[in-house]
């Protein structure tokens, strides 16, 4: 009981933190001094404490979408493994009720976002939707790929790659990792594929979409927007930690982990730019192409001995 | 089963009875007769599903025929509940539909043909004669056309009314040859004699599949035999679209099961054919739908690839059967049966919604239209409950077949195979990109119809929404969604039970996996309660905690503040980027008149996506056809004494011949 709510309190904080140490490696690569390392959160309740505008255009499909957005980051993350190594659900294929959880959050934002009639957040939410239609078979591949190889049919089998294809599971896992790693990229709307920083409306994604969302709207939508990042590195988490080490040490492993996965995104962001829209395809076919290779690689070590 | 037959009976004259009434009693009479007709069938269909035994009537025939039997196992109750049930539902709503249209010349066949076809549609999936089965699929290829064609005035749904009897005449073809094959064979037309020739001739039982196969999908609307869909659907009346995309597809694949059915094991080829065809499907289909911007062609494009999603489990069941692992069968099976009742429902509830906005703003071209969610607010969360269903989500029953074939797919994993293994590794991933491009597709739908400010005037002058006789229908469906979501155990317990009268040699080892995906409902059905309670309690906290708080304003134009409906993002840019990386799959047509002069008056822009199987195989083929036949015109010379020199010459040459060969 104190474990689950201990990855509770992981699921509802450590998303800010995460926020504010990009922020803070962004700074530093900038030579900044930066903003606490608290300010997300402290933005949060700024925001949640503010009246809020709404255009006259808009439905009850605009209003009712943040909650869709916060519900459905809170319910797909039962099945991912958090800070204990273990998940709330553990079922067979829970990867597919994830996937589809997030995906229902991710279409009421889409139909929230062309609510508006704006013409700026249909361009969000169409390139949006045309990315995560990359993504997601990408993902799929590669999970489906990782269970079949260790024989089991839920996230567990992701921190057992490498004690059932050994030196094959090593090469699995990097794989992994980069790919998780640019689906958090997408998913979190991110440099390279967006710039959650920038003012000018044309270029971005995610951002553009919620325009016209303020006060309490706004902070669920970037609250949700930070626990599916932390939701993806979790899966990461889940790879590179070896499962059967002791609880305190596990959960000081995975704040590790997150603490240099926040890192690297901010190291990311802050040597290079974003990529131009045309081609954030070529970047997300990266994701694709290194799923192929794990499923290849699977393969291999199945049928070739 | 008498019940059944006085139903049957029942569907097949209320028709004819309707005539009699007045214009303003006729649909009401009909939904009347209807619905103790369905009710009538309906009722030994639900006994063979509670009780377990099958009913089956056997009549004598004459020579030709032999015996008839019509006969109701697990599978043909299923239909027939499906048939039944969905059937109702439409033709209770073309009680609200009909209305502007009672004047109407066609009035009187539309209402013969609407029972018929339901009836027609019963008495196929309970007949186990081949020769009558084929009369039932004839009657019910034809009653459909002529529904198809209500408004024959316009050119063209005359046009496409056609081609929908061309392609069936086509499906109808291949199905005879596999039939007569076995027939010949067998000696006799029953199913249960073919059962035993397919099963003990391997070679054979594959040549019959396929050929069936070609014939039964092209009624269910397979790629490559799928181009009768998106112009018959949107070219009849919304209602009749709704059965024909509901239900009436899904006789093919009845006849698909059917025929694995006698088959029993299935060669491995010709499930990794059929594997591989379903996934073309379903990414066929969605790519499609997305570059449609008629509702109505949009919808159609979409039955195809539920037809695929169909077909995927289907499929994966077969793999299982072949590489005899029974979880796989189970799975894949019960999840391809469970997305048959959950497509027709959510398709149906899309299509009737799609009819209620075609009548209120005369337009299917979703470009028109928008903000209709102010003026129609129950037919627009209606449409929205059923694109959530229709891309899969949860906590609605799209989620729960989608859910039960990936599970089948991983489970097929395990099939330690080469080859096995690839395709379903491609068919994880294909139908992962099916449900994204779905969420794309409906998204871009509902938000282009709904959302936002109206496009034009069409869409600006509705004022009220349908009335209950149209929505309680729609709402009915809606529940159905939600319910197969939130209590799925029940329905897989049913499934279970279909798919073990299927393959009744296999009940031992198919009864002893079936406590694995059972728990795992049970799981992904409290999850779904939980879900809804908890977005219930959000709704309603944020309705109280936040009720002053809000500011009304216009929409953020980003400095711009004189932004009006024109500016709105389109159906088209919605889709362009994802359609741009993916160019060489269409045929663009593009229709562009550039603004000229100083000071231009008119300019337009009309880009059209055509299919690109009718662009580059259908059209050619037709063309060749033309040309060929152009060959023979002169024999066609319109005076009676050469045509009377061709029978001569004819006569002579049968002569002729008879002595040589005779």
């Amino acid at each position: 009981m104190i474990l689950k709510m201990l990855n509770l309190i992981v699921l509802l904080f450590v998303p800010f933190l995460m926020m504010g140490l990009i922020k803070k490696t962004k700074a530093f690569w900038a030579g900044r001094k930066g903003v606490s390392i608290f300010q997300p959160m402290y933005d949060f309740v700024k925001l949640i404490k503010k009246d809020f505008v709404i255009s006259k255009t808009t439905s009850v499909v605009f209003n009712i979408a943040p909650l869709f957005a916060i519900a459905t980051v809170l319910f797909a993350s039962m099945f991912v493994p958090l800070a204990t190594g273990k998940a709330l659900i553990i079922i067979p294929a829970g990867v597919i009720v994830f996937a589809y959880t997030l995906g229902l959050g991710k279409f009421m934002s889409l139909v929230a976002a062309m609510d508006t009639g704006s013409s700026f957040e249909g361009m969000g939410a169409s390139r949006e939707a045309c990315f995560t239609s990359i993504v997601e078979p990408a993902f799929f591949l590669l999970i489906a790929s990782v269970m079949v190889l260790t024989g089991n049919y839920t996230f567990g089998s992701l921190s057992h790659i490498i004690e059932s294809a050994g030196s094959y599971g090593i090469l699995i896992t990097i794989f992994a990792v980069i790919v998780l790693f640019i689906m958090m990229l997408v998913e979190g709307s991110r440099v390279p594929v967006d710039d959650p920083a920038t003012h000018l409306e044309l270029t971005m994604i995610h951002e553009v979409m919620i325009l016209d969302n303020s006060g309490c709207d706004l902070a669920l939508y970037s609250w949700a927007n930070g626990i599916k990042m932390l939701l993806i590195s979790s899966l990461i988490a889940c790879m590179v930690i070896p499962h059967n080490l002791p609880m305190l040490l596990h959960i000081l492993c995975y704040l590790l982990v997150m603490g240099i996965i926040s890192i690297a995104v901010g190291t990311v962001e802050s040597g290079m730019a974003r990529i131009r829209m045309s081609h954030v395809f070529e970047f997300i076919f990266v994701m694709s192409s290194l799923s192929l290779v794990v499923m290849s690689l699977v393969m291999a070590k199945m049928f070739g001995g | 089963m008498n019940n059944f037959f006085i139903g049957i009976f029942t569907l097949l004259f209320s028709g004819f009875v309707v005539g009699l009434f007045g214009k303003n009693f006729k649909t009401g009479i009909l939904s009347f007769l209807v619905a103790i007709g369905s009710v009538f069938c309906a009722i030994p269909a639900v006994k063979v599903l509670f009780s377990g035994t099958d009913l089956a009537k056997t009549f004598e025939f004459n020579a030709l025929f032999g015996n008839v039997t019509f006969g109701i196992d697990h599978l043909s109750a299923f239909f027939i509940l499906i048939i039944t049930i969905m059937s109702l539902i439409s033709v209770i709503y073309s009680n609200g539909y009909l209305k502007p249209y009672l004047d109407s010349k066609n009035i009187n066949s539309h209402l013969v043909f609407l029972p018929v076809l339901i009836a027609s549609m019963l008495a196929v999936v309970t007949c186990q004669n081949a020769l009558m089965f084929l009369i039932c699929w004839e009657v019910m290829s034809l009653s459909s056309f002529f529904l198809v064609i209500f408004e024959s005035a316009k050119k063209e749904v005359l046009k496409a009314g056609i081609k929908y009897l061309v392609f069936m005449h086509i499906s109808v073809l291949f199905i005879i040859m596999a039939f007569a094959f076995m027939a010949i064979k067998s000696g006799s037309f029953d199913f249960e004699s073919f059962k035993l020739v397919l099963q003990n001739n391997k070679s054979f039982a594959n040549i019959v599949f396929i050929l069936a196969f070609i014939g039964f999908g092209t009624k269910a609307g397979f790629v490559p035999f799928h181009n009768w869909l998106p112009d018959a659907h949107p070219a009849a009346p919304s209602h009749v679209s709704a059965i024909m995309s509901g239900v009436m597809i899904k006789t093919g694949i009845y006849g698909i099961i059917r025929m694995i059915m006698l088959i029993g094991t299935p060669n491995k080829f010709v499930a990794y054919g059929f594997l591989v065809i379903a996934v073309i499907s379903s990414l066929y289909g969605v790519l499609y739908a997305i570059t449609q911007h008629d509702l109505k062609r949009l919808l159609a494009y979409h039955s195809i690839e539920n037809i695929g999603i169909i077909g995927i489990g289907l499929g994966i069941g077969m793999l299982g059967l072949t590489y005899h692992n029974p979880l796989v069968t189970l799975l894949g099976f019960s999840g391809g049966i469970l997305h048959i009742l959950n497509h027709s429902i959510f398709k149906e509830l899309l299509f009737l919604s799609a009819g209620s906005v075609y009548l209120k703003t005369h337009t299917k071209d979703i470009e028109t239209l928008g903000g209709l969610i102010k003026a129609m607010p129950i037919t627009a969360i209606l449409f929205l409950i059923g694109s959530v269903a229709i891309c899969g989500l949860p906590p609605f029953n799209g989620f729960v077949s989608e859910f039960l074939i990936y599970l089948g797919m991983f489970r097929g994993l395990e099939i330690h195979h080469f080859l096995a293994m690839l395709l379903i590794f491609l068919a994880i991933s294909g139908l992962a990109l099916v449900g994204t491009m779905a969420i794309l597709c409906f998204s871009k739908a509902f938000s282009i119809m709904f959302l936002g400010l109206p496009r034009s005037e069409k869409a600006a002058n509705v004022s009220i929404d349908c009335g209950y006789v149209m929505t309680i229908p729609m709402g009915i469906l809606a529940l159905f969604t939600l319910l197969i979501g939130i209590y799925p155990q029940f329905v897989f317990y049913e499934l279970k039970l279909i798919v073990l009268s299927i393959f009744p040699s296999l009940k031992l080892d198919l009864v002893q996996v079936c406590a694995i995906p059972l728990n795992i409902m049970q799981v992904v059905a409290f999850f779904a309660i939980m879900f809804i309670l908890f977005m219930t309690v959000l709704v309603v906290l944020k309705h109280y905690l936040l009720k002053g708080k809000v500011v009304f304003h216009d929409t953020w134009g980003c400095g711009y503040n004189r932004a009006n409906n024109h500016m709105q993002y389109t159906a088209s840019s919605y889709a362009g980027p994802f359609l741009s990386m993916l160019k060489p799959l269409f045929k663009k047509v593009f229709d562009i008149e550039k603004p000229k002069k100083l000071f231009p008056t008119s300019a337009h822009f009309h880009l059209q996506i055509e299919d690109i199987e009718e662009a580059y195989v259908l059209n050619p083929l037709l063309k060749f056809d033309e040309w060929f036949l152009t060959k023979f015109e002169s024999l066609q010379s319109g005076n009676i004494q050469s045509y009377l020199k061709y029978g001569l010459i004819f006569l002579l040459v049968v002569i002729i011949a008879s002595l040589f060969i005779g």
